[in-house]
């Protein structure tokens, strides 16, 4: 008896019939997926990228948001323009509230925006869980290069 | 292969029900293949949007522009770890303690709504946390604080020991 059982390389007859796979489940996933990504359609898209260092708090307000001059907030430091501007832990608990590498990036900011009609209001990107002595101290800053009115970027509820 | 014609206005032969109706779904298949990968590069999944806020105007503006009238006392909500108070002027108005891990933002919002009603500025409010107050917790205030009706949203800090300055 042998040990191996050959096999046979002759063609199987089912092979030549038509081939049906069953298509209405996945018609049916595709048609659920259609739903779904028609439901979450935008035309305009993201006018403002939120920064990848930060969790945003979550809101109600529905207002979007438009393009214009932003700081990040972490919880490790100010970030505007991909570059940190300050560290957290070196101004946290200073006497003066002004803190200077921000105030200098956003006079120049100032000056370069003096020139053109663009909004000059700031939005705030601040973590979640950043304490307010942080914003507190960055809204002073942004109040005293001449920038009083604010945005908070936040993710809708 | 039998077919079932719908424009026929004759009755489908029993014998056509048995037999087995090909639908061509290629064309279909073709059309979803081409719209999901669009409609998944143009989705927005989470949503941003924005809460505008302002410093308070005798921050701002100390005095106004020449003007020798006092600021108008504002509704203020004063966030602190253990509770937050509603605060008109220097009277205290409402103290609420904080359950757990947040605040009681019914309550909050109950008690805006009734102090609102008998409030000169309707539309203006100011929002003072403390130091040490984490940012999730002021931005749900100043929701709460929209929602009661308040148009305009001020920011500011609140200090730990109020007397202190005088």
């Amino acid at each position: 008896m042998p040990l191996f059982k050959k096999k046979s390389l002759a063609p199987v007859d089912h092979f030549g019939d038509t081939f049906k796979p069953q298509m209405t489940s996945l018609i049916d996933i595709l048609t659920l997926l259609l739903v779904f990504l028609i439901q979450s359609f935008s035309a305009e898209g993201n006018l403002v990228t939120p920064s990848a260092d930060l969790q945003l708090p979550l809101s109600s307000s529905k207002k979007p948001p438009k393009p214009s001059l932003m700081l990040e907030l972490t919880n490790t430091g100010i970030i505007a323009d991909g570059h940190q501007l300050a560290d957290n832990k070196t101004f946290a608990a200073a006497g003066d509230l002004t803190v200077k590498n921000v105030y200098n990036w956003l006079i120049a900011q100032k000056t370069r925006l003096a020139s053109t009609d663009a909004d000059k209001k700031i939005i705030l990107q601040c973590d979640k869980d950043l304490e307010f002595n942080i914003v507190k101290r960055i809204m002073y800053t942004c109040s005293k290069a001449g920038f009083t009115d604010f945005s908070v970027l936040v993710i809708e509820e | 292969m039998k077919t079932l014609s719908l424009s026929s206005k004759t009755f489908v032969p029993s014998d056509a029900m048995d037999a087995e109706i090909d639908i061509d779904v290629k064309p279909m298949m073709n059309v979803l293949v081409i719209l999901i990968p669009f409609l998944v590069s143009v989705s927005e999944y989470t949503r941003l949007a924005i809460i505008d806020m302002s410093l308070p105007p005798n921050i701002t503006s100390v005095g106004g522009q020449g003007s020798s009238e006092k600021p108008k006392v504002k509704l203020t909500v004063v966030l602190a770890p253990q509770y937050c108070t509603i605060v008109l002027g220097e009277n205290i108005l409402d103290s609420i303690a904080r359950k757990s891990d947040d605040y009681s933002y019914d309550t909050l919002s109950t008690l805006l709504a009734k102090r609102r009603a008998a409030l000169e500025i309707k539309d203006e409010v100011i929002v003072a946390p403390r130091d040490g107050i984490h940012f999730k917790y002021v931005v749900h205030v100043m929701d709460v604080c929209k929602k009661v009706g308040f148009e305009k949203i001020n920011l500011a800090s609140a200090t730990e020991n109020p007397n202190a300055g005088q």
